[in-house]
């Protein structure tokens, strides 16, 4: 089992959720997150002073599948994701080691 | 002193009512503050986190826009005492009855429909900046045989913010892509073209109104202009993004719910203010206001509640249904009693609340991305609230005039009083729509013609505006990568910064340096005398507290 992890820009959320979706893949958890990477930041101007802001919002998509669909599945969100600028994101795939479904207490890949 | 006590005092000329005049700026600055902060924050507060300062920021330049124009040349457009074309002199309209000779004045009573209708279009433009023009008493050219108790200041800021509102009203309509620069050029272009016209047709004594269309506060001048103005303007400009469009959650209804408040409440100085004077008219205006608001706030709920998909009511709806039931009985308020007071704000938001919920869904309203709606809750309410005048004018609700009431409301003497300026008789004016004997359809028919008149100027004239715009700036609307980002492109602000994720670099003046530690502190280090924004403040103005290190 695999937990594939994507930093992507906030408003390809749609595109990407679609392509998971399409992909087979069960669910996926989203949330919003700062960071930065290559990507400068931006400043913002308070009442004349101004602030560097180093971090850009971005949604970070997690997803769990099975060993045989991590390779396809990365590319799903990688094509959906993809804006061809600076700032796109990253995805990375991390081994998991169980995974409980709680309301039935399946465990392993019958419960992803 | 003995000189002193038998003169005038300055401050009270004989013809100041301090009542009247106290009121009217009272009744003016509710209306102000229906704008900033009430529609500003309520706009800002229902849409995306990341266009509210975008709304914002149109709003405290609009109001400041169509504030200069004003005092500069726009004012005397809608309210001077004289027309562009030789229709109405020296504070002269013969609607009102016959209290004073107009024949001399009104040479476009001698001719055909095009001479009266252009001669009888627009005020001349001109200043109202010299201590002459702000201290004479108030007068307008729809106003003679009433005298205004209040002097001319008193007039010019009462309907200014009645021109600040309008087009601050239809940023509903254009917000999430226009360019702030184009929307800075166009409120005082609007504001001069469509607004002017539209006002001295129906207020300033021009065509319409010597016609006998009627307008009590604004259903069609400012309502349902801002409605058509903003849905054509929303055509031109294109959609909003897809994104948006399909994300366009509100920030916060707590604030939404303030300025949605300070609306209703600001709506008493709305309605309230144009008797001009602090008398019984005011009076019935103010509970009318409040008895179609109350109406109309219900009636959306309910049908929210049993008619739309969800079954339920909801907050939103009812800020709908208050805007629909404020609209609505804007054009009749002083003269309309109790219960047209309740027709009017119950029927009003049943025709907007099908409108909103299907008529939204066919041609052209479709196809226009008139992002809040304002065509609903502010043309559409404003078209039928002024349509039902015609309807629902009780002849007994008197306005102004002379003669005295018995018990039954009736005019009993209407002989000259005090409010008459000429020797000769004036009547009590009032509104009588089909509801009351004779049941005649004149003033719906006059109601019609004037609808007619508003919504075809009010488009036309945004139209060649906002593609003037387009023309001159390359696009009135910002590019797809200003708009993915929103408030930070394009002010370098967000309505909610997370402070711990922004650093200190522009420290300017003196040896601070950017974030150094122990400074003193982000207000005066940068803010106090660097920025462009900063008040001038002297250097050694005190850090805060905690702030000393």
């Amino acid at each position: 089992m695999k937990l594939v992890t994507a930093v992507i820009k906030p408003f390809k959320l749609d595109s990407v959720k679609e392509a998971v979706e399409a992909a087979g893949a069960k669910g996926l958890t989203v949330s919003e997150v700062q960071g930065y990477g290559r990507q400068k930041g931006h400043t913002e101007t308070y009442r004349g002073a101004e602030y560097q802001v180093a971090f850009t919002p971005k949604v970070k998509v997690e997803v769990l599948v099975g060993e045989d669909d991590v390779s396809g599945l990365v590319d799903v969100i990688a094509k959906a994701a993809r804006t061809d600028k600076i700032g796109d994101g990253k995805i990375w795939v991390t081994a998991v080691d169980s995974v409980v479904r709680i309301r039935t207490g399946e465990t392993g890949p019958d419960a992803i | 002193m003995h000189f002193l006590a038998q003169s005038v005092p300055v401050p009270y000329p004989s013809w100041l009512n301090t009542g009247d005049n106290t009121w009217q700026i009272a009744a003016a600055t509710f209306v102000a503050l229906q704008s900033i902060p009430g529609l500003m924050v309520l706009y800002a507060a229902v849409v995306p986190k990341k266009w509210a300062v975008n709304v914002m920021a149109m709003m405290f330049a609009g109001f400041s826009l169509v504030l200069i124009a004003w005092v500069l040349w726009s004012y005397k457009m809608g309210f001077g005492a004289t027309s562009v074309g030789n229709g109405v002199k020296d504070g002269c309209q013969r609607w009102l009855g016959s209290g004073v000779d107009c024949a001399s004045n009104l040479k476009a009573t001698t001719g055909g429909f095009f001479e009266h209708f252009f001669d009888n279009f627009v005020g001349q433009p001109g200043t109202v900046t010299n201590s002459v023009q702000e201290q004479t008493q108030a007068v307008s050219a729809a106003n003679d045989i009433i005298p205004f108790h209040f002097p001319a200041d008193s007039l010019l800021y009462f309907q200014f913010v009645f021109a600040a509102i309008t087009p601050l009203l239809f940023i509903g309509s254009v917000l999430g892509r226009i360019k702030f620069s184009a929307w800075c050029i166009l409120c005082p272009l609007w504001s001069t073209f469509v607004y002017g016209v539209d006002a001295f047709m129906l207020w300033g004594g021009g065509y319409l109104a010597q016609e006998g269309a009627l307008d009590f506060s604004g259903g069609f001048v400012i309502h349902m202009s801002a409605g058509v103005s903003g849905f054509v303007a929303a055509w031109v400009l294109g959609p909003r993004l897809a994104r948006d469009r399909e994300h366009f959650v509100p920030n916060n209804l707590l604030i939404a719910g303030v300025g949605a408040g300070i609306l209703w409440l600001g709506w008493n100085g709305f309605n309230g203010g144009d008797p001009y004077y602090a008398g019984v008219d005011m009076s019935n205006a103010v509970v009318n206001t409040n008895i179609a608001t109350a109406a109309g706030v219900l009636v959306w709920m309910a049908m929210d509640a049993w008619l739309s998909k969800q079954k339920k009511p909801t907050f939103l709806g009812g800020v709908n249904g208050m805007i629909c039931g404020l609209v609505g009985i804007t054009p009749c308020a002083g003269w309309v009693n109790g219960w047209g007071a309740i027709a009017v704000g119950a029927i009003d938001t049943i025709i907007v609340w099908f409108a909103w919920n299907y008529l939204s869904k066919v041609k052209p309203f479709s196809k226009v991305d008139d992002a809040l709606g304002v065509i609903y809750t502010h043309g559409i309410a404003g078209l039928f609230g002024g349509l039902m005048l015609g309807v629902f004018g009780d002849p007994n609700m008197l306005e102004y005039g002379c003669g005295n009431l018995d018990a039954s409301g009736q005019v009993v003497n209407t002989s000259a009083t005090a409010f008459a300026t000429s020797s000769s008789s004036c009547a009590p004016f009032s509104v009588s729509g089909f509801m009351y004997a004779p049941h005649h359809l004149h003033q719906l028919w006059e109601q019609f013609r004037a609808a007619v008149f508003v919504i075809i100027w009010s488009a036309l004239i945004t139209f060649i505006l906002m593609k003037l715009i387009g023309l001159v700036l390359g696009g009135a609307r910002y590019k797809d990568e200003v708009l993915e980002i929103g408030d930070v492109a394009i002010h370098d602000e967000e309505a909610y910064p997370a402070d711990q994720l922004a650093t200190l670099t522009s420290a300017g003046g003196g040896g601070g340096g950017a974030g150094g530690g122990g400074g003193g502190g982000a207000f005066q280090l940068a803010g106090f005398e660097v920025g462009s924004l900063s008040p001038p403040r002297p250097p050694d103005i005190s850090p805060p507290p905690g702030a000393l290190s």
